[in-house]
């Protein structure tokens, strides 16, 4: 597992990164303390700090193709505990949404990165989830139509699908957040 | 008629858990000559020191044995008890039942007669105990103080600025040492000479500091109080007092590129006849005659000499010796570098880019050879990228050492912040396998160094470094992220490990004190008698001791500096009288007591008759010097010397009292 460190390419992906994130990945200490909680690190390749340390030193693929930005399910843990106050799941966010701009397709977890995708277009149009439109979307993507068939008929009976979306009132604000992302 | 007191002790449960205390002191009470036997839970608190006195004066005791804990422990606090009622300290003897009976053994019952037994054979030794008295020596107020670097320097001042004379000696042309070779000191980022310059020039003029540089340390005997010591001043070739530090004899001197600069570790040349560096103190030129021409080639050349305006140059000194009486002394000859072109992975000797730190330090100096101006050595470019390599030879029990240097992490990380302050935009990686940064300010240095100046620190190991195009490709690990890296580098430091000063092994053996396997000198206690050696009188201060950091070392200087004060403040020191004593009448002068001596404390003595006759030469036991070890006692083929309070016959009682 040899890289080459090229000094241009890892600044400006580190910078990237650091530009995006609000926070700089030297504060990361590497204790491990974002790992050592993570509730499905079990299923990652790389640990969050590893993942830390590698943008630091430009590893951009190695980054960008691994399974653990796609498998972090954004629940804080790390970030709550860091010693550093380090966004940890910031940087996971971060990381997803460079690998949309330059088209990486995740080859392991694609439909977790399906499901990203339709998940935040979602979000970008109805400034919150509206869950016929999202399964369907979802559906259609991955092909697996009839996947989970069974459970739609106890959602419907506890009501978590509505047959009608709804907006937001003031969705201007809600593309002002993907703005500043971008 | 003897009246023996003893006492046992309980000490608390760690005794008599497991000795029937009880038991002892009724047995003690049978013995022929105990008058009085009593128990008691502490003996060394004040109730028992005060019912040991009390007793020691109601039963006119002549002799005390206490049952109690080993005689490193409270023996001084007995002898001190039983001297305030009149009774010699010497007839306090110690059956240790703790460390030799309670705490080794796990049955009561044979415990408690093993503790009998002890205790036993001391009434039997007590009885023939006799006065002793403790020796006096008398002080000579005057310190030596051995290296001029700046715990040294910190010693010597601090010594003088108590009144007392000091003798400072400096091997090299000037005081200094390593630290004035460095450039910023960690965590503050002092400049090194800005805070070093003033104590040098103050150790200079003080009316109490007798400076002897470019000289050595030939000869040292005696004892505290009383040292004997020959100082080699060597051949300087200019009269120190006539010379003005002008600089016309160097700018004159032919050899201005041949001969690398110690001071400069090799980054440049020096002249023939040279100052290290331009704040030298004192501001006199050394000639070198090992290279210097007019040596080599039979005195044709002498544009030194020429140049001189005072004519203070003399081809003709030769070295002097000379002679001083000292009371105690500093050991303080700080440290060298590893040579580390034993790892030929990382290249340095052959490739001429990857520099030691203290290189890099003197790289980064405005005195240094490119005047602080970051300069790689192969062809002058500043580099852009350096890769840093901590614990080079440090920790490495294998190859180097297994102990940690304890200044490279924090040097690298100044390194590394230096770097990125006078290069801008330039990048360092930091390979280690911990950070140790553990005083005041110095974790908090580090984290800036990764986090303001962008540092990048690689946890691992660098497996090769070879030259690719101009480039210095370093192969490494990152165990962080689990990746083998690649970077290519302008420069490699090495943070390469030190070793005790060359010569320092000898210097302890002169001094009679302890050294360890790599060449420290250790301290009589490691936590509780750090500035002191295993020899009373010789002090030890700096990084002769192991790696330490600056203000380590300035702490280690005034630590040795006050106990040397200390011991001054009085006129005599006072030795334990339990010494060696030689019966003159039967010693037969074959002298295998001084050859197994490890103190060197016995010397001949001649005895005359009134007319001066010779009459026969005997062996003589100097008191200064002597432990009581007892190593001659056992070569004495005459039995011709005892040890006081440790004498054939008490000692045999001893015995036989075990065997009734």
């Amino acid at each position: 597992m040899k890289t080459v460190i090229n000094e241009q390419n890892r600044r400006n992906f580190a910078a990237q990164v650091e530009s995006m994130l609000h926070d700089k990945l030297a504060k990361c200490y590497q204790c491990g303390k974002c790992s050592a909680g993570c509730p499905v690190n079990f299923e990652m390749d790389y640990t969050p700090n590893q993942i830390i340390k590698m943008t630091e030193l430009g590893m951009e693929d190695k980054v960008l193709n691994s399974k653990t930005i796609w498998l972090c399910v954004s629940c804080n843990t790390c970030s709550t505990r860091c010693p550093k106050g380090f966004e940890v799941t910031g940087i996971m966010d971060v990381l997803r949404e460079i690998a949309e701009k330059k088209g990486v397709t995740s080859k392991v977890e694609k439909e977790v990165q399906m499901f990203h995708e339709v998940f935040l277009d979602n979000v970008k149009s109805n400034g919150r989830i509206f869950e016929l439109e999202l399964v369907g979307k979802y559906k259609l993507k991955t092909r697996h139509l009839f996947r989970d068939m069974f459970l739609a008929p106890k959602m419907l009976e506890k009501g978590k699908l509505k047959m009608h979306g709804e907006k937001i009132a003031d969705l201007n604000q809600i593309a002002k957040i993907f703005k500043d992302f971008e | 008629m003897s009246r023996i007191g003893v006492f046992v002790c309980w000490c608390g449960s760690n005794i008599a858990g497991t000795v029937d205390v009880e038991k002892v002191r009724e047995e003690a009470a049978k013995i022929p000559g105990v008058v009085s036997a009593l128990d008691y839970k502490y003996m060394c608190s004040d109730p028992g020191q005060n019912s040991l006195r009390n007793i020691i004066k109601e039963k006119n005791l002549t002799g005390i044995v206490l049952a109690a804990c080993s005689p490193h422990m409270h023996e001084n606090t007995f002898r001190k008890a039983a001297a305030k009622e009149g009774l010699n300290p010497y007839f306090v003897e110690i059956a240790n039942i703790r460390e030799q009976v309670s705490w080794v053994h796990e049955d009561k019952e044979r415990a408690t007669a093993k503790a009998v037994d002890l205790m036993k054979m001391m009434v039997e030794k007590v009885k023939r105990d006799r006065p002793i008295e403790d020796v006096r020596v008398p002080l000579n107020k005057k310190a030596l103080v051995i290296g001029g670097g700046i715990a040294g320097i910190q010693a010597a001042l601090d010594i003088a600025n108590g009144g007392v004379e000091v003798i400072l000696v400096e091997k090299e042309p000037s005081i200094g040492g390593r630290m004035i070779q460095l450039d910023e000191t960690f965590p503050t980022l002092d400049c090194s000479s800005c805070i070093m310059t003033p104590k040098m020039v103050e150790a200079n003029q003080h009316p109490n500091i007798k400076l002897y540089t470019y000289s050595e340390v030939e000869d040292i005997s005696g004892y505290i109080g009383n040292f004997k010591v020959k100082i080699k001043k060597k051949a300087r070739s200019v009269v120190e007092k006539d010379c003005t530090g002008c600089g016309e004899c160097w700018n004159a001197c032919p050899m201005h590129k041949n001969v690398k600069s110690e001071f400069n570790v090799n980054l440049s040349e020096r002249t023939a006849i040279y100052v290290p560096f331009p704040q030298a103190v004192p501001l006199v030129p050394v000639l070198d005659r090992s290279v210097c021409l007019h040596f080599k080639k039979g005195g044709k050349c002498q544009k030194c000499y020429d140049a001189c305006g005072p004519k203070c140059i003399n081809f003709d000194l030769q070295d002097e010796i000379i002679e001083e009486t000292v009371g105690a002394i500093v050991a303080s000859t700080g440290y060298d570098l590893m040579d580390t072109s034993m790892y030929g992975e990382y290249g340095y000797g052959k490739y001429k880019d990857v520099i030691s730190g203290l290189q890099f330090e003197r790289l980064l100096s405005a005195s240094g050879p490119t005047e602080g101006v970051i300069k790689r050595p192969s062809d002058g470019k500043t580099p852009q990228t350096i890769v840093f390599v901590q614990c080079v030879g440090s920790r490495d029990p294998e190859k180097g050492v297994p102990y940690c240097s304890k200044v490279c992490c924090m040097y690298t990380a100044k390194h590394a912040k230096l770097f990125a302050h006078k290069v801008h935009g330039s990048q360092s990686y930091v390979f280690y396998i911990d950070i140790r940064s553990t005083s005041k300010g110095y974790e908090e240095f580090v984290r800036g160094t990764m986090e303001q100046d962008g540092a990048i620190y690689l946890r691992g190991r660098v497996s090769k470094i070879y030259e690719d195009e101009g480039k210095l490709i370093v192969k490494g690990a990152d165990t962080l992220s689990g990746n083998q890296v690649e970077i290519a580098a302008d420069m490699v430091v090495l943070a390469t490990g030190v070793i005790p000063k060359k010569g320092s092994d000898k210097l302890a053996q002169m001094l009679g004190i302890s050294y360890d396997k790599y060449g420290f000198f250790t301290e009589s206690h490691p936590k509780l008698r750090p500035a002191e050696s295993s020899t009373a009188g010789i002090f030890l201060a700096g990084m002769a001791q192991g790696p330490r950091d600056i203000p380590e070392s300035v702490v280690s200087g005034s630590a040795a500096a006050s106990k040397i004060l200390g011991l001054f403040s009085k006129n005599e020191y006072e030795v334990e009288g339990t010494i060696a004593n030689v019966n003159e009448a039967t010693c037969v002068a074959c002298f295998y007591c001084q050859r197994v001596c490890a103190y060197n404390a016995i010397s001949k003595k001649e005895i005359k008759d009134r007319s001066g006759k010779l009459i026969k030469v005997v062996a003589n036991v100097n008191p200064g010097l002597c432990t009581g070890c007892g190593a001659c006692v056992n070569a004495c083929f005459s039995k011709s010397i005892d040890v006081k309070g440790f004498m054939d016959d008490q000692i045999y009682a001893e015995i036989k009292a075990l065997a009734v």
